[in-house]
This record gives structure tokens, sequence and C-alpha cells, in this order.
């Protein structure tokens, strides 16, 4: 009974809220990292607008400034960059207030309450010394609305689709953790110092992982040293850690598998899974694992719009 | 300390010229002299976070964009006696009844023209009147479902039907949402005293609604149709939505195949049965109304007609609630009842009638200047603070087109005390019950009370700088 409109609305409001997590995570961590790692290792800001995805759109608007505050406004405050955190979150909330006959009333006022300290805070947050304030608050928020759908939100189809939403941008922003930052430092490794992994390397891997919140279940699950090929697996293929590009696609199945039209989306989701398989062999080689992570974000593309074409436009 | 006090030219709501509490309001007066300035401004505060944080708006245009404003709150309450609100329920009752019988009789034999107590040429110049709805019958012969009625109290304490609103009337969500707030505000009040629930309101829509449903569907699907968000009613729309587990759609998501309704869900068409729209009749179906709306459903009078989905309220009901329609109620009330009506009309001049308009020409700087189909207080003119370019205007509008003009006295509107810039002071306040007709009929306990924030000012309305109050109907023994 779930309309197709609302469906839409949100399907966009999971995939915006996921978002604006996601950028707080990448953020955070990759201020911190520019703290502890000496110039020579990290010096520029740019490889954030890599991950964000957003190097093109930040080009066209701001070409040849680099520095941090002008990158960090644009992915954080900027109300004209559609993927900053501001818009995203302005988008969830939008996508969240015209399905508030659907959504837990206090769901709806944990992204309005968020939007609210977003719109007056947004600009502030940029400056360094208020930026992981900022950000934690961002996400502690994104995860109380988590908290509360979790909790309290009847598990229908309007839940699947919150569920689908969030899965597929969270694998999406996994994996592209993973293709740029992961396959960058193993080249850096291979290049500088064979597979030997240095001191510094040390401090980016944790990093990369602590971008997706994962460091600590990945010390747990691997029992404390770190290791390229690991780490790479472990945010890739490890299941049970459900930040991971194969918890997500396990997650998006699960959700499908309770929404109408399987016979049009279980074959795209089969695709999807089947981007994984060999994954492991190229978690040495930075080169591969960018190509695999893009066939990866292709699929998950192809699963979005069949997504639109199923549930939004519908069959008539 | 504060000190509730009242101005001697008009009627208070919560205290008596000599500052002591009307019946029902000693508690609330007790409390509020009680306290500093500062303690009641902070609890103004409290409101006023809750209600940004819970996003209760509403929308008023700007630029033709819709932008959201804060719900705007005063946390004094408006306070009326039990005893007197079951006298004022008891005539909104009676009124409904007859108003739904006049509906009914329209559409059908039009015996109350015949039988000459209402106008055949006041009929033929309705614009709410709508000959595709003649010969319809629906459930319960009721067609005004949903009524909110406006009820002002004049100076002398006579509490009057300023209008009935019979289309799409709003702001039930904010009664209810007002009291939420207030019941976190006034704990205190609330624990010490028995103040009638207002909640039961939107069960008692839903039962209404699941009444309508064409024969033979045991569990209906009801859906709420709104304009869309840019609608200044929107929030209220989604809230009642939410409120009955129904569907929130628009025009496009509904289609009318083989005259029955469906909505397009992520399964495919899904059969609708009962429609509680928040679009006005010309928006309804561009086959029959105006071809233009692109917020309608094309076929859905056929399906109407044909009688495979209720509508609430009915297409055609806005012919009982033009103003000029208004002043023949009380004739109405007795013609259907066969009862005198128990809650009083204001006095109102018909210009349709040379004589009444004759003295309403006279008269113009001493009475209120009401357009017959505006809502929201719009195209009104009040004599006494119009200018005369104005009043001259007003003159040329009536002889131009006498039908669409009423006239009444300028009442006082009664005040309540409201949280100013300077502190505590009257402001003037009216009230907007709700009452739902089915099987039988439904009253909220109290109503919306809206109140103009501007000293003096007699505009209410929320898109103007308006106000809202919770309405406490307060048990006395």
């Amino acid at each position: 009974m779930l309309l197709s409109r609302v469906a839409d609305h949100l399907y966009w409001g999971a995939r915006y809220a996921e978002r604006a997590q996601c950028t707080a995570r990448l953020v955070r961590t990759y201020t911190e990292l520019m703290v502890d790692l000496p110039s020579s290792v990290l010096d520029s800001w740019e490889p954030l607008l890599v991950v964000a995805g957003s190097e093109v759109a930040y080009e066209a608007r701001a070409g040849g400034v680099e520095d941090e505050m002008s990158i960090i406004t644009f992915l954080l405050a900027d109300l004209d960059n559609p993927s900053s955190l501001a818009c995203s979150v302005t988008q969830a909330r939008e996508n969240v207030r015209v399905t508030r006959e659907i959504i837990p009333r206090e769901a709806w006022q944990r992204i309005n309450d968020l939007h609210h300290y977003v719109m007056a805070n947004a600009p502030t947050g940029c400056a360094r010394a208020n930026r992981a304030r900022f950000l934690n608050r961002v996400i502690a928020d994104c995860q109380q609305l988590d908290g509360v759908l979790a909790t309290v939100m009847l598990r229908d189809e309007a839940h699947e689709m919150w569920q689908l939403g969030e899965a597929i941008e969270r694998a999406d922003m996994t994996t592209r953790v993973v293709g740029v930052r992961a396959a960058a430092l193993l080249s850096e490794s291979r290049r500088d110092d064979g597979p030997e992994i240095t001191a510094h390397d040390d401090v980016q891997w944790m990093g990369l992982l602590r971008s997706v919140s994962a460091l600590q279940m990945y010390q747990r699950a691997r029992r404390g040293t770190i290791d390229a090929t690991s780490a790479i697996e472990f945010l890739v293929l490890e299941e049970r850690f459900p930040r991971s590009v194969a918890a997500g696609i396990a997650r998006i199945r699960q959700s499908l598998a309770h929404l109408p039209h399987r016979d049009l989306t279980d074959p795209v989701v089969d695709a999807l899974a089947d981007t994984l398989i060999g994954i492991a062999d190229t978690a040495t080689d930075g080169e591969a694992l960018d190509a695999a992570m893009e066939r990866v974000q292709r699929a998950l593309a192809d699963l979005d719009s069949v997504v639109h074409s199923t549930f939004v436009v519908g069959q008539t | 300390m504060v000190n509730v006090a009242t101005t001697p030219t008009h009627w208070d709501e919560l205290v008596h010229p000599d500052g002591r509490a009307r019946p029902g309001g000693e508690a609330l007066v007790e409390l509020i002299n009680s306290m500093e300035l500062s303690e009641l401004l902070e609890r103004q505060t409290l409101a006023d976070l809750d209600i940004m944080l819970s996003g209760i708006t509403f929308t008023v245009s700007h630029d033709g964009r819709g932008i959201d404003r804060s719900w705007p709150f005063d946390v004094i309450p408006r306070i009326i006696s039990a005893q007197e609100w079951r006298r004022t329920e008891a005539g909104l009752r009676q009124r409904l009844r007859a108003l739904n019988a006049f509906i009914d009789d329209l559409y059908h034999d039009q015996q109350i023209v015949t039988d000459g107590v209402f106008p055949a040429e006041i009929l033929a110049g309705s614009k709410g009147f709508r000959p595709e709805c003649r010969g319809v019958d629906t459930r319960f012969g009721v067609w005004a479902h949903i009524c909110g009625s406006d009820l002002v109290r004049d100076r002398d304490g006579t509490m009057y039907v300023l209008e009935d609103n019979l289309r799409v009337p709003s702001g039930v969500s904010y009664l209810l949402e007002n009291r939420m707030v207030a019941k976190r505000v006034f704990a205190d009040l609330f624990e010490r005293q028995s103040i009638e629930p207002v909640d039961r309101y939107t069960d008692e829509l839903a039962r209404m609604l699941a009444s309508l449903a064409p024969d033979g569907v045991a569990s209906p699907n009801v859906v709420v149709l709104t304009p869309g968000i840019y609608n200044s009613a929107y929030f209220e729309h989604s809230f009642l939505a939410q409120r009955l587990g129904a569907a929130l759609v628009e025009g496009s998501d509904l289609v009318v195949e083989d005259d029955c309704v469906y909505m397009r869900t992520i399964a495919g068409p899904e059969r609708v049965h009962v429609i509680y729209r928040r679009i006005d009749d010309a928006f309804l179906d561009p086959e029959v109304f105006r071809p233009d709306s692109a917020l309608g459903v094309p076929g859905l009078m056929r399906a109407w007609r044909a009688g495979n989905v209720a509508i609430a309220n009915a297409p055609g009901s806005g012919v009982a609630d033009d103003k000029v329609v208004y002043a023949w109620v009380p004739d109405i009330i007795r013609y259907y009842t066969g009862e005198e009506p128990l809650l009083a009309n204001v006095p109102t001049y018909r210009c349709a009638i040379a004589e009444e308009r004759a003295h309403v020409l006279a008269h113009l700087e001493e009475l209120v200047i009401k357009p017959a189909n505006e809502s929201g207080g719009y195209g009104l003119v009040i004599g006494d603070r119009a200018t005369t370019e104005q009043l001259h205007e007003a003159a040329r509008r009536i002889e131009a087109d006498p039908r669409n003009w009423i006239a009444q006295p300028i009442l006082s509107l009664s005040t309540v005390p409201t949280l100013t810039d300077d502190g505590v002071a009257p402001r003037h306040v009216d009230l907007r019950p709700f009452v739902l007709s089915g099987a039988s009929t439904y009253v909220t306990a109290g109503g919306l009370t809206r109140v103009a924030l501007v000293e003096g000012s007699l505009v209410v309305n929320s898109s103007q700088g308006g106000g809202s109050k919770d309405t406490w109907i307060v048990e006395t023994d």
C-alpha cells in the first residue's frame, strides 16, 4: 500500500541522511590525519574531495584554490554544492517532511533539529577549532535518527524502502573510500618501500578504517595488527561488519526480498553481488582495486535506476 | 508580579472587569498572579522551542514560493466553563443537522425553495451550488462531514456564530498540537483541575470516514487528498494522514478507471474507497470543473456519482457556507428541525434585499462589509477603521453586485490576557470548534482559539499576524 511517490521520498531521505553521516565521518577522520601526520607524508586536502566525489564540482567552482578552509567549507557548508553536508541534511529533512505521515514523529524531530543545528552552525563548524564538535553532533544526531527508526518504526514496505536507500548509499561510500584512499595507499607503498608497511602508512591505514568507523571492530576481528590486505578485505568482504560493502549488499537483498517485483530486482542484485567475486585477489594492487571498486559502483548505480523504474515510475 | 487585567470596553474570557476570575479560570488566574513575568516568559520560551523542534509550522506564500513559519502560540490558555460549552455544543449539533439537511434538499427536491423559505434567486446566484451534484445520494444524507464554525463573543457576553466553513476547514491539527504543548507548559494545572481532553477527535474522524465507504467494503482504504507541500495547510494534511493512518495523496497519485479510483503504489494500482479531500471543489476534477486544474483527478466526479468512492466533504457542500446564505441560517434551522436556534447568528444585512442594502449604504462606517465568497479575512472592510476612499470603493462594489455582499454590526470581540512585548495584556480572540457529521455528530471539546496579537486588532488569521491559544473546557461543578 506504499505510494510510489512516497517510496521515492523515503529512499532519498535515507540516502541523504546516510550521505550526511558518511561525509561527517570522512572529514572528521581526515582532519585528525592531517593533524597527526608530518606534512612530508600528507599535505593536501584534495584527496578528501576525490573520496567525496566532489573534485570536478569543486574544480568548476573554486579551481586553483586548494586551502583547507575553502575545501572544507565546500564539503560541509556550501549550499550551492548539492553534495555538501548542509545540502544533504536539507534534502534529508525535506524528504522526511513530506513523508511525516509515514515516519515516526521522533525521527522527524531528530532530522528537523539537526537541520536547524546545521543551518545555524555549519559556517563556523568548518573552522578547525570547532570542526570536531560540529561533526560529532551531526554524527550523533544521524545515529539517533537510525536508532529511532530501528526501534519504533513499523517493519513494512516504507521501512524497507528506507533501509534500501541507506544500504545503497553506505555501500557506495565504502567503495569510494576503498577505491580512492586504499588504492592510493597501496600504490604509494609499492612505489616507495615495497610491500612493507611503514610507520606512517600504519597511521594512514588506521585513519582509513576510522573514516568508516571500522578501526576498533577491525582490531577485534583481526586481533590487533594492521595489514593492508586484510584491512581491504575487512571493508569490502566482512559480512559481520555493517558498514562493509558485502554487508550492504546483504541488506539490499534483504530489503528487496520484502518488496514487490522481485522478478525485476533479483537479477540486478545478483549482478551486484557478482562484482565482489575475486576481489580478494585485487587487495594488493592499487590499480586493480580501484577498477574493482568502480565495477561495484556501476552495479550500485544500475540498481538505483532499477529501483526508480520499478517502484517510482512503475507499471500502469 | 504579573497581574491579569482587562479593558472595561470588552468582555474578557478569563476575568471579570474587577479582575476576579470567571468560572473555571480561578486556578489559572491564581497561578499567573503568583508568577514573576520572567517565569511566564520562561514558559513561553519552552513552548516556542517545543514548537520549533516538533516542526509545527504553517506555510505562507512569498514571491510564489511557500515558506514555513513556526506556528504562533501564546501560552495563556482560553477557558470556557463546561456548563457553557454544553450549551454551545448543542447549538452546533443543531446547526449542522439543519445545514446538512439544507444541502441535501438543494441537490434533490429543493422543498425549502418551493415552500418560500429560501429565495430561488439567491440559490440561482450562488457560486457554491454545483449542478453536477444534483440527485446524488450521500450516506446518511450528510454532505458537510467536517465543519469548522467560527464563534465570537460580543461585549455583552453573547456567543455568536460568525461563519460556517463547510468546504475544507482547517486548523484542527493546531488545536491538537496546542494541547500537547500546553500540557507540557502547564502540567501543574492539568493535574489540579478537570480539563476535557481533545485527543478523541482523530479517532472520531477515522470512524466517521470509514463509515462512508461504499457498501460491502469491510476494511476501506481511506486517503487524504492534498494540493501538495506548498499549500498553506500542508502541515495539517500530513498531520491528519498520520493520525488516521491514511495515505497522504496528491492528485497525480490517483487515477480513475471504470469509474473506480485507484492510487499508484509500488505494487501497482490499489483501490481507494474514501477520500478526505483538502482541495477545493473547483480543482477536484478537471473533466467537470476547472479544466486547467493540475491538482485534481480526471474522472473523480464520475466515480463519486457512481457511488464507487466517498468524498468528504461532498462536492457542492460549499453552497451552504456562502456568507449570503449565512443570513438565512436561522430560518433554515427552524425549517428543518422545527426548533428555535440555540446559537445566535450575528444580525446580518443582505445587500440583495433593497431596503437592507439602503440601510447598509447609509451606515457603512458602523458596519463590517463582507464579500460572500472570500475566506481568510480577505476583501473585508471594517467601517470605523476604513478611509473615506475605502468606504466609497465598498459602496461602488456593493451597488455593482449586491448579491455578493453582506454587512454586519461591528462586534467588539472578547479578549483573553496574552503575553505581549509589554507584559500581559488583553487581545481579541475568536473560536473555531470542529463538528463531525456522519451517523452521529461529534463536536470537539472547545476548539481552536485564534488571537489577534496586535493591540486592538480584530484580525486573527495566522496568515495575517494572528496567533493561537489552547482552549480549555473546565469542569466547574
